[in-house]
């Protein structure tokens, strides 16, 4: 990993009055365009190694190199100019507007006024939140979920090479946090920033992590690699406690409905006649076609029973309610397939066509094939995990 | 009815001298919250990282207010003689303690995570103080000094037994010439334009809020 | 002393923590305990009162009384002075607790609650009166005289202790009296075993305004025939001795802050263990 954007050289932290660092000797890299995650139960010392790297907390020890240069001593403001900074409670500046909180940077660094306006209008865009209704709105009339988007905004404001983020979706109820990652990880795929992300959720830190550090006492590094080889292989006995049961639905968390080529099972417009559903009911492998309105969005499944009577297709067969996006993860499917009753998923895309279905099987097969991949890839490098001696 | 009659007669008949010493009450708040305000915000800014300092000039404040108004202004008898100066020492100190803890309160109540988040973005100390703490502290402030400027209206009253004028005039006018015509309306005429003064101090103070505060907090 | 006083009595409220306060994770906030605060208090009103005893000494021991100040500062006279200036600060600060606290706890009850904010307000709005007018308008309604005086203190004290009572009673946790209720106190029981000792240290608080307050304005009575302290003061100021002036109004801030100090001392031990 010589492309680190950041390094934190043996960095320690004792808090004046204590004798026990919060965080000792950590010597962690944080490669240039990745999301690392740094993960690990409470008091582990986490949100302190965030704000160590834009020296929230004053370092005791060691050195955080930035971009090649030694940023231990150097004016801490500026330092914190460069970098992005999302918290939890997102601390959104009440008496100022939107467009004003996300002018608070560019402000200081002295942009022109009209550069400033139009990047209020292009980040308010790409956080999804339309520009000529919330730029003059106050953090007060916004949902938990659009402040943390201008939160986001907020932070991406003067374009900062480095996003630091504590647990910023952890206030956050559990379907809005959904699609705030999703969003985020879309976002992330065109900025390319380099991120450093707190949480202590493991699920959370499989799904958005390029890769994950997993913390114990005092920032220690129980294991530091990509999700899949952290879920293959733990390295020691502390990792696998803290991933905890189910690794291998953990593992579902890794992929996308867009990395998986859904089963073409025939469908049929709604209008269509008869004969063209028997028809498509031929080919089906499944025994079961999908009806689609004029969009093409998936309706209802019909079988042949259906077609047999006069009755239109739209109302006919069962009623499709597991339906994934193409953003969502495997797991996401896994658990609407569960919910449904056909036990599988009919997958839409971006604009909710039809694309095809999953069923149970098909994840299943996915997972070994990934696990499969992840053993041939080691046994390939003569890998060895890290070894951590826990003291 | 004959009474409010005469009373009314009497403000007429007054209505120079009310306007007068009106002025010189109003000039007591005015100078009061302006001196007590500046020292009072100054000590809250200056202390808000400094708890025991901060403590203290709260504790100090308060004792102030515990100290019966006519003592302390005869105490400042043998510094200035009589006149305006010790009533405004006085009410100074007794203005220092609302404003001071407002101060306090409202800059240590601003939301942390606000804090954390300017910080992270880079703002100096200074800069949070002035761009965030401040402004959104504001009402707080405000509120205890409007609590100060009715404190000083109703003390300054007392102003009058040293010599030092004011509304408070017609009250110890009245009481010395009570049982004689217009005593009792000069004790009225004091007290209830103590009060209206208090009341258009009042009125300018929810003014000055409504246009000071920012948007996004009120 | 005004209005305002009774600032005092409003329990000071702390920031909601909305930051995680995880300990280990936090950088160390200059934070103080509410004990070193109390301390802090404790310690400044004696020093003042010492600075006071100083000025007050040295002013009395280095002049020399002339016929005028030896009799206005007569020592029968000032411990008559002081003997008023106490009894009318104490009776009226009974009279305000008998009076205020039933009246707190009555309005606090789901049957006269409706009427509260009215009354509070109705109230409140007579504290824009100045302590000076209200006296003096008090003298032209009852007449001269210790009673008098009384009375006016008693109306002008009330305040801070009925609001102190109303906020202490609401502020009691909701769950903890419905905890109560179910164990099967009745609603006299909640308010005596539950309620009351709970609200008492903000009552204190009240009865500590009070009290002050009180102190304050029983310097004033002499305007209205009722002796104490105030009249020293002002005999000094009609004869023009300052020395006696000062003297006098050293008295009178040296009880004021002796009193602050046991009142103080008193919140601090009456206040039930546990809160």
């Amino acid at each position: 990993m010589t492309d680190a954007l950041i390094h934190l050289e043996n960095v320690s932290k004792t808090y004046p009055g204590t004798s026990v660092p919060a965080v000792a000797e950590l010597d962690l890299r944080i490669p240039k365009g990745d999301v690392l995650v740094l993960v690990g139960p409470s008091g582990c010392g986490k949100s302190t190694t965030l704000r160590l790297i834009n020296r929230m907390i004053e370092p005791t020890g060691g050195r955080i190199i930035f971009d090649g240069e030694d940023v231990t001593e150097v004016n801490a403001d500026n330092l914190r100019r460069r970098m992005g900074y999302v918290i939890q409670q997102i601390g959104l500046f009440p008496h100022r507007t939107i467009a004003e909180n996300i002018s608070t940077v560019p402000n200081l660094l002295g942009w022109k006024s009209d550069r400033i306006s139009s990047r209020i209008d292009e980040l308010l865009d790409m956080v999804g939140m339309d520009p000529s209704i919330y730029r003059n709105r106050y953090p007060k009339e916004l949902s938990g979920g659009q402040a943390q988007r201008v939160g986001v905004a907020r932070a991406l404001s003067a374009d900062p090479e480095v996003m630091l983020m504590d647990e910023p979706f952890g206030a956050i109820d559990p379907i809005t946090r959904d699609r705030l990652q999703n969003e985020f990880l879309r976002l992330q795929e065109e900025l390319q920033k380099t991120i450093v992300f707190v949480t202590h959720d493991i699920d959370e830190a499989i799904k958005m992590g390029d890769r994950i550090a997993i913390l114990r006492q005092q920032s220690q590094i129980a294991q530091y690699d990509t999700p899949e080889a952290i879920l293959a292989q733990p390295a020691n006995d502390f990792v696998s406690d803290f991933l905890g049961k189910g690794a291998i639905i953990k593992g579902l968390n890794l992929k996308r409905m867009s990395d998986i080529e859904p089963d073409r099972i025939p469908a049929v417009r709604q209008d269509a006649s008869p004969d063209e559903a028997r028809r498509a009911l031929d080919e089906s492998s499944d025994g079961r076609i999908l009806v689609l309105d004029e969009q093409d969005r998936p309706l209802r499944w019909i079988d042949r029973s259906a077609v047999e009577g006069d009755q239109p297709l739209a109302n006919s067969g069962y009623e499709v309610t597991a339906v994934v996006e193409p953003d969502d993860t495997l797991r996401d499917s896994l658990e609407l397939m569960l919910q449904s009753t056909a036990s599988s998923a009919c997958c839409i895309d971006d604009d909710g066509r039809y694309r095809g279905v999953v069923r149970i099987e098909d994840l299943t097969r996915f997972l070994a094939a990934m696990q499969q991949a992840e053993r041939e890839r080691r046994a390939e490098s003569d890998y060895e995990p890290e070894q951590v001696t826990l003291s | 009815m004959d009474g409010l009659v005469s009373f009314f007669e009497y403000i007429v008949d007054q209505i120079d001298d009310i306007i007068e010493l009106g002025i010189e009450h109003a000039i007591y708040i005015l100078s009061v919250i302006v001196c007590g305000g500046i020292v009072s915000i100054g000590l809250g800014i200056w202390t808000r990282n400094q708890p025991i300092a901060r403590e203290v000039a709260l504790a100090v404040a308060s004792v102030f207010l515990t100290l019966p108004s006519l003592a302390l202004f005869v105490l400042f008898i043998p510094i200035f003689g009589l006149g305006f100066w010790p009533p405004f020492v006085a009410l100074f100190m007794y203005s220092l303690l609302p404003i001071l803890r407002n101060t306090v309160t409202g800059l240590a109540e601003v939301n942390p995570a606000v804090m954390e988040s300017a910080k992270g973005m880079g703002l100096s100390s200074r800069q949070v103080l002035w761009q965030v703490q401040m402004p959104l502290a504001w009402p707080v402030i405000l509120t205890g000094i409007r609590v100060s400027a009715l404190l000083t209206a109703g003390i300054a009253a007392i102003a009058t037994l040293v010599a030092g004028g004011g509304l408070g005039d017609f009250i110890k006018e009245g009481l010395t010439r009570l049982g004689l015509p217009n005593g009792v309306e000069a004790i009225w005429t004091g007290t209830v334009f103590i009060v209206l003064l208090a009341l258009l101090f009042d009125a300018a103070f929810v003014l000055l809020r409504r246009l000071t505060t920012p948007a996004g907090i009120r | 002393m005004s209005t305002a006083t009774d600032t005092k009595a409003a329990p000071e409220e702390t920031a909601s923590e909305e930051i995680a306060p995880r300990a280990e994770e936090q950088e160390v906030v200059p934070a103080i305990d509410e004990n070193l605060q109390a301390r802090i208090g404790l310690m400044i009103t004696p020093a003042f009162f010492l600075l006071l005893l100083i000025g007050l000494v040295y002013a009395w021991t280095t002049t020399e009384f002339d016929p005028t100040t030896a009799r206005i500062l007569g020592f029968e006279g000032l411990v008559d002075k002081f003997g008023e200036h106490l009894f009318i600060t104490f009776w009226s600060t009974v009279f305000v607790v008998g009076i205020a606290i039933p009246l707190g706890i009555a309005l606090t009850r789901p049957r006269l609650r409706g009427i509260a904010p009215l009354v509070v307000t109705f109230a409140s709005s007579g504290q824009a009166i100045p302590a000076y007018g209200l006296i003096v308008l008090f003298l032209v309604l009852l007449g001269q005289g210790t009673r008098t005086a009384i009375a006016a203190l008693t109306v002008f004290a009330l305040i801070p202790v009925l609001r102190n009572t109303m906020v202490g009673l609401d502020q009691v946790d909701k769950p903890t009296i419905e905890a109560a209720r179910g164990m099967g106190l009745s609603k006299w029981q909640v308010l005596r075993q539950i309620e009351l000792p709970l609200a008492v240290p903000v009552i204190l608080a009240g009865v500590r305004t009070a009290l002050i307050i009180n102190v304050g304005m029983a310097a004033l009575v002499f305007l209205i025939g009722g002796g104490a302290l105030g009249e020293t003061i002002n005999s000094a100021l009609k004869l023009n001795r300052p020395v006696a002036v000062f003297i006098g109004g050293a008295l009178v801030a040296l009880l004021a802050l002796a009193i602050d100090f046991i009142a103080a001392l008193a919140e601090r031990y009456l206040r039930p263990k546990g809160i």
